[in-house]
């Protein structure tokens, strides 16, 4: 899309919006141009009753800065309105003018701003640049998650009819298909057949992938994209399930880990998914639901279910069963730690001895879920060598993709690149030639970004393999013939 | 919503220059997409690989897992990338007239 010109002349970067036939998939009804501003204060004043955490973010900073050097986004770009605080001060100053004593009787001279429609443009530019890593909120001293003011603007645009299309897509594809990737049960049962062909091929014999298999114990929600890009981490997942011996299934109903609601549309995308995982683990009579490699997906099933299970989300005719929700790193651990797993790190096919792998790790199961020694012990037993990248778990970079801003437009595109900058830094310092990352959007922005930033291993002309954390665990199991507990 | 002339004929296509109707899609409007994607000619080679995404997804209604396209076509990913610069899933299948791929791709 060309640069957005504001009134004042200013340019500005912004992701495409979708175009009407979309909107009317998403039931999305656009609000004219003039009726946007009241509209949005209204929103906004809808949100800062609902969400404390957005009050506290609009009432707290002190504009101490310390979040500036943290964000990946402004180190790349040196936009200063990408800045945590800064960014945030969009949304800040408009709440200051319709929401504070000061603000309505002094306007300007408090840095209180009108709502314009340039200033939603703003947010629509800047609020799809922040990837909601959430690293900001982690290190500031008054705790203010800068996410929580990325999360109400970008709902509150939606409800305005300020959708992006790539996110929009995925999001109609919810409502149509119920998942984000538009896959089709024909498609899956396609894919896993190819799998299990290429697992015989590899392990001498086959590995099945039951489908909305009744009275399983076990579902598990692989993540967006492993059935487009990620084959190993399908199979990864697979051989672990096989070697468990599990009892376990996939359901074509609730197939991803994904939830594109969490990042835009928590209203009405994020409850349609939360009530077909319900419908899923009714119908099949589940047990347990494993999460596949899915960095938002989790934060969004473990933290949000709960809340966001407040209706009739089993529908008539079921009852409704609430069982553990968990991730496939945390099974793993588990079962590491009992013995039950044997691996060959010396014999892994993914990653041959002189393979040296960096572990990034996805913002949110870090941030939101503190994964990070949770992946090494799978990653250290799992592959011949390891290069840490500095700083990691909690305190590691975004890889600029988060949230799904991948767009790929050139505007945004260069974007990426620059967003990418510290992550590209990050792994180069650390002397690895493989990368691993357990979350299906920071692969999809590595898979390009790697090229882009000409990451190569040690040949100088090879450009860097990326991973998923299952896929070497897969593939550094040690099978002696079938199941093995 | 844009019109653009594609082999003399007015096509719908979003923003990202995918047909919206897969259902007109045919051998003379993949050439006429083709230079869009920085693909000048469709040779033997794109074909192979266009006919079958466009096979996969009339039976399935999506495009078909990279790994299975490498496989089916006997193409390695860094061949498929030298015959589709802008990659399998945007380019190749623009090309073979498909939806734009949603999800984290």
């Amino acid at each position: 899309m060309p640069k957005k010109v504001l009134s004042d002349g200013t340019e500005i970067s912004q992701p495409n919006r979708a175009v009407d036939r979309l909107m009317k998939r998403l039931h999305v009804r656009e609000v004219p141009d003039e009726e946007k501003p009241a509209m949005a204060v209204r929103w906004l004043d809808y949100y800062r009753k609902d969400r404390r955490s957005l009050t506290l973010a609009m009432e707290g900073c002190v504009k101490c800065g310390v979040c500036a050097e943290q964000c990946h986004a402004y180190l790349g770009t040196k936009d200063p309105n990408n800045i945590p605080a800064a960014r945030a001060d969009l949304m800040r100053r408009v709440y200051k003018r319709y929401f504070t004593v000061q603000g309505r009787l002094f306007g300007k001279l408090v840095g209180a701003v009108e709502m314009t429609m340039d200033v939603l443009e703003k947010w629509y530019s800047y609020y799809y640049q922040c990837s909601e890593c959430r690293r900001c909120g982690h290190v500031c001293p008054f705790g203010i998650d800068t996410c929580e003011v990325t999360m109400a603007g970008r709902e509150i645009l939606w409800a305005l009819g300020f959708v992006p299309e790539l996110q929009g897509a995925a999001s109609a594809m919810v409502f149509e298909r119920g998942n984000q990737g538009g896959m089709t049960q024909a498609a899956i049962v396609d894919t896993h057949e190819f799998l299990t062909d290429e697992m015989e091929e590899e392990r001498g014999f086959r590995i099945e992938f039951p489908v909305d298999k009744p009275n399983s114990d076990i579902l598990y929600v692989p993540s967006s994209a492993d059935y487009l890009l990620n084959a190993e981490t399908l199979k990864g997942a697979a051989q672990f399930f096989e070697y468990v011996g599990a009892n376990w299934t996939i359901s074509s109903y609730m197939l991803e880990a994904g939830n594109f609601g969490l990042l835009t549309d928590q209203r009405s995308v994020q409850r349609e998914l939360v009530r077909r995982l319900w419908w899923s683990v009714a119908d099949l009579g589940i047990k347990k639901v494993v999460f596949g490699e899915c960095g938002h997906g989790w934060r969004a099933w473990k933290m949000y279910t709960e809340t966001l299970t407040d209706y009739a989300v089993a529908g008539p005719g079921y009852t409704y069963t609430k069982v553990p929700l968990v991730n496939i790193h945390q099974e793993v651990v588990a079962l590491l730690k009992a013995g039950k797993l044997k691996l060959d790190p010396k014999n892994n096919r993914l990653a041959p001895v002189g393979t040296y792998v960096t572990l990034h790790d996805p913002c949110n199961y870090v941030r939101a879920d503190q994964l990070g020694d949770v992946f090494r012990y799978v990653l250290y037993n799992s592959v011949p060598a390891v290069r840490e990248m500095y700083p990691i778990k909690e305190k590691n970079f975004c890889c600029g993709g988060g949230s799904a801003i991948l767009y790929d437009d050139p505007e945004m595109y260069n974007l990426r690149i620059k967003f990418f900058q510290k992550k590209a830094d990050q792994v180069r310092a650390s002397g690895a030639n493989h990368i691993c990352t357990p979350c299906s959007i920071c692969k999809a922005q590595f898979y390009p970004m790697v090229k882009e930033h000409n990451l190569t291993t040690e040949d100088g002309k090879t450009i860097m393999p990326v991973n998923g954390l299952i896929d070497f665990l897969g593939a550094a199991l040690v099978f002696k013939g079938h199941r093995q507990i | 919503m844009a019109m653009i002339e594609l082999a003399g004929k007015q096509v719908e296509v979003d923003e990202d220059g995918f047909i919206q109707d897969p259902e007109i899609w045919d051998k003379e409007l993949a050439e006429a997409l083709a230079p869009l994607e920085e693909v000048p000619t469709l040779t033997e080679d794109h074909w192979k690989v266009v006919n079958m995404i466009r096979e996969y997804y009339l039976r399935t209604g999506v495009a078909p897992m990279i790994r299975k396209l490498c496989k089916d076509t006997g193409f390695t990913l860094k061949q498929i990338y030298e015959l589709f610069p802008t990659g399998p899933a945007k380019g190749a299948c623009k090309i073979a007239g498909l939806p734009k791929p949603t999800g984290c791709v």
